[in-house]
C-alpha cells in the first residue's frame, strides 16, 4: 500500500478536453470514410443504374427459359422456379402476387403470378408442368427480395415436375445461359427503341443506337403499352 | 429411427442408446490434428495428475508473491475477454434485430459456452484448494466483500445462460419438439440477461486489477480498466468468431447450409466495420487514460517500448487493417487483423496480469513448461467438443425439417 500516491486528478484537465474534442472531430472524417461505397467500375455502374451484362447475375446451375424464370432442380426431385435477374433489373421493384395455391396442378404456358409496378403488369407463365408444393409467402411482405436474392430468397414455387427432361430441353443451361442473357440484352436495347418509337417521342432512347448502355429499372418509367409490347415479345414464350 | 417421436414418447432406453451411439468419433481418426493434440491433452493429464497429487507448487512456479500463474492470466483472464463475441452478437441478432448475423449465431453462443466452461474449468486447476470454489455458491462462505465474488457468481449464471440460449440446438438433436418450444420461448429473456452479465464481469475482471495498483506497472494501471476491460472483449470476441468461423467454413464444409458461403462473407465485413469502430473508441480512450494518469515519462523506458508495441503494433496496425480490409472487400486483411488483434488481447492480458505485474520484482517470474502444457491443451480440449458438438448437432446445418421455418436460425 505504501506505494500510492495521489494525484491531481485536474492537472491534466485541459489536454484531456482538447482529446476529447479531437475524438469527436475525427469521428465525423472516419465514420463518412467508413461507410462510403468503395468505388470500382462495378460499383460505379450500379450506382449510376447502368444495366450491362456484367452485372447479371446467372448461377450457372439453373435452368433459364425463354420466358425469364428460372427453375432448378432439388436433390430430393422437387423444383425450384423464380424469376432471373435480368427481368428484375429492367423493372425495378414491384409488387407481387402469387395466383396459385400448393395442391394445384399446373401445365407448361399456364399463368402463374403477375408483378406490378404502378399498375402496369407483367404475366409471368410456367415454364413447366407439375403439381405446386408450395408458394413463398415471404414474397408478399417483402417482395423486395426478387430483387436482392432472386435464386435464393425470392424463390416463387416449389413444383413436383411431371415432364421434367422434355420440358428444360429447350432451356438455356450454364455457359449457354451467359451467352442467351447477354443477347437477350441487347434485344431489350432494340426492343425498347421499336417499342418507344411507336409509342412515345421521348427522344433520350435514341442514343442507344450509339452502343448506349441501358439504365437500371429502364421499364419502371415507361407507359404501359411498352410494357404489353415486353409481355408479348419477352414474357409469352416459355 | 422415427422422426415423429418426442422426448416424452421416446423411451429413456432408446436416449440413452441413441445418445451413446453419438458418442463414437466420426470421420478419420488419425489426422495430423488428433495426434498431435491428443499426445498434448495425454501429457497434460499426467501433468495434472501430479498438480493434484503433490499440489500446486510441484508443477506450477506459484509463491505467495506470485499466486496467480499462467492458467489464470491465459485461459481465465484473457479467454473470458474471448468469449465476448457471443454477449455482442446476441445483442445485435435478438436486441437489434439485425438478421443478417443470425446465421453465425449458434457457433458463437457455443463458443462461448465452452469457452466459459473450460476457463471456469482451467481456474480451479490453478486453486489450493479447489473444493473451496463452491463456497460463494452455497454461502459457506460468500465472501461478499471480494470482486471475486461477484466474478463467481456472474461466470456461473452466465454459463447458465448460454446453456439456456444454446439449448434448442440441443432439443433439435434429440428430437424433442416439446422441450424445444419450451427452451426457445427462454431464448429472449435469457440473452437480456445474458448481455447484462457479460458487461458486469467483463469490467468486473477489470475491476479485480484495481486492488492491485501497487503490483501493476503504472502505464497499464488505470481506474478505467473496467471500461477498457469491457470495451476491448467487443473486438477480442468478435476477432476470435471471424477467425473461428472462418476455420469452420473450411472444415465443416459439408454441414454448411447453401446460403451460407455468400452471406458469411457479408457477416465478416460487418464484424470488420464493429471491430474498427469498438477499437477506435478504444484507442481514445487508452490516450485518454494515458494522459490522465500522468505517465507519459514511462513511455520511454524498456517496458515503455513494450507498452507502445501493444498499443500501436497491436491495436493501431490491426484497426487500420480493418478499416481496409472493409473498405476494400479483403478478406485476406480483415483475418489478417483479426489475428493480430487477438495477439494484441493476449499480450494486453498478460501484460495486466503478468507481464507488468510486479515489474519490479527482482525474482522473474516465468511460467513453467508444465503450466503452458495444460494451458494448450484446455484449448485443445475446447476445440475438440466443439467438434464433437458441430458435427452431431444443427449448429452450422440446417435444424431439422420439424423446426418451423421462422424459427430456423
Amino acid at each position: 500500500m505504501e506505494n500510492f500516491s495521489i494525484n491531481d486528478i485536474f492537472a491534466t484537465k485541459g489536454i484531456e478536453y482538447l482529446v476529447i474534442i479531437a475524438f469527436l472531430a475525427i469521428l465525423i472524417p472516419f465514420w463518412v470514410v467508413l461507410n462510403k461505397q468503395v468505388k470500382i467500375t462495378k460499383q460505379i455502374q450500379n450506382a449510376l443504374g447502368i444495366l450491362t451484362a456484367n452485372i447479371l447475375r446467372i448461377p450457372q446451375g439453373l435452368f433459364y427459359s425463354k420466358n425469364h424464370t428460372w427453375i432448378h432442380l432439388e436433390k430430393s426431385g422437387v423444383a425450384n422456379l423464380g424469376l432471373d435477374d435480368l427481368l428484375q433489373h429492367l423493372t425495378g421493384e414491384v409488387k407481387f402476387s402469387n395466383l396459385i395455391n400448393p395442391g394445384e396442378i399446373i401445365n407448361k404456358g399456364d399463368l402463374l403470378a403477375k408483378i406490378e409496378h404502378n399498375s402496369k403488369l407483367l404475366k409471368i407463365f410456367s415454364p413447366i408442368s407439375g403439381k405446386i408444393l408450395k408458394t413463398n409467402s415471404m414474397l408478399n411482405e417483402s417482395p423486395e427480395m426478387l430483387n436482392e436474392d432472386p435464386y435464393g430468397k425470392g424463390w416463387i414455387y416449389k413444383i413436383k415436375p411431371s415432364n421434367w427432361i422434355a420440358e428444360t430441353n429447350s432451356c438455356f443451361f450454364a455457359e449457354d445461359a451467359t451467352n442467351w442473357a447477354t443477347k437477350e440484352l441487347e434485344k431489350v436495347k432494340d426492343f425498347l427503341i421499336m417499342s418507344m418509337g411507336k409509342h412515345s417521342h421521348e427522344p433520350s432512347m435514341l442514343t442507344l443506337q450509339d452502343g448506349g448502355e441501358l439504365r437500371n429499372n429502364t421499364l419502371s418509367e415507361l407507359p404501359n403499352e411498352v410494357w404489353q409490347d415486353f409481355q408479348k415479345e419477352f414474357l409469352n414464350h416459355t | 429411427m422415427n422422426n415423429n417421436v418426442n422426448i416424452s414418447d421416446r423411451g429413456s432406453k432408446s436416449l440413452i442408446r441413441f445418445v451413446i451411439s453419438e458418442l463414437k468419433p466420426r470421420g478419420k481418426i488419425f489426422t495430423p490434428f488428433n495426434i498431435i493434440s491428443g499426445l498434448i491433452i495425454l501429457l497434460s493429464l499426467v501433468i495434472l495428475v501430479i498438480r493434484f497429487a503433490k499440489g500446486l507448487g510441484s508443477v506450477a512456479d506459484a509463491s505467495q508473491l506470485h499466486p496467480w500463474g499462467l492458467w489464470i492470466s491465459f485461459n481465465v483472464i484473457t479467454g473470458v475477454a474471448f468469449a465476448g463475441g457471443a454477449y455482442v452478437l446476441t445483442f445485435m441478432v435478438y436486441i437489434l434485430n439485425m438478421k443478417k448475423y443470425h446465421s453465425i449465431v449458434r457457433m458463437t453462443v457455443l463458443w462461448g459456452f465452452l469457452a466459459y466452461s473450460f476457463y471456469a474449468g482451467a481456474l480451479i486447476l490453478d486453486l489450493g484448494r479447489p473444493w473451496n470454489i463452491i463456497n460463494p455458491i452455497i454461502g459457506n462462505s460468500f465472501g461478499l466483500s471480494s470482486v471475486l465474488f461477484l466474478v463467481a457468481w456472474h461466470f456461473i449464471l452466465y454459463i447458465i445462460a448460454q446453456f439456456i440460449e444454446f439449448s434448442p440446438a440441443i432439443a433439435e438433436w434429440l428430437e424433442a419438439k416439446r422441450l424445444r418450444k419450451i427452451l426457445v420461448s427462454l431464448t429472449i429473456g435469457t440473452v437480456i440477461f445474458g448481455i447484462t452479465l457479460s458487461v458486469l464481469h467483463q469490467s468486473g475482471l477489470g475491476a479485480l486489477f484495481m486492488m492491485a495498483k501497487a503490483k501493476i506497472h503504472p502505464l497499464w494501471y488505470s481506474e478505467f480498466l473496467p471500461i477498457l476491460f469491457l470495451i476491448s472483449s467487443i473486438f477480442a470476441g468478435l476477432s476470435i468468431i471471424i477467425v473461428v468461423g472462418s476455420i469452420c467454413q473450411k472444415v465443416f464444409k459439408n454441414q454448411l447450409k447453401s446460403d451460407y458461403g455468400d452471406s458469411y462473407k457479408n457477416i465478416v465485413f460487418g464484424f470488420a466495420k464493429i471491430c474498427a469502430v469498438a477499437m477506435f473508441v478504444y484507442l481514445f480512450l487508452r490516450l485518454l487514460v494515458l494522459i490522465h494518469s500522468q505517465q507519459w515519462a514511462l513511455i520511454n523506458t524498456h517496458i515503455g517500448y513494450w507498452f507502445l508495441l501493444e498499443i500501436l503494433g497491436f491495436v493501431l496496425v490491426p484497426f487500420i487493417f480493418f478499416i481496409y480490409g472493409f473498405k476494400h472487400r479483403s478478406m485476406l486483411l480483415i483475418h489478417i487483423a483479426s489475428i493480430m488483434t487477438i495477439i494484441g488481447i493476449i499480450l494486453n492480458r498478460l501484460n495486466v496480469s503478468m507481464i507488468a505485474y510486479l515489474w519490479n520484482d527482482p525474482l522473474a517470474h516465468y511460467p513453467t513448461w508444465m503450466e503452458i502444457v495444460v494451458s494448450v491443451s484446455v484449448i485443445l480440449a475446447q476445440i475438440w467438443i466443439f467438434r464433437w458438438i458441430i458435427y452431431r448437432m444443427p449448429i452450422l446445418r440446417k435444424s431439422p425439417d420439424w423446426v418451423p421455418e421462422d424459427e430456423e436460425k
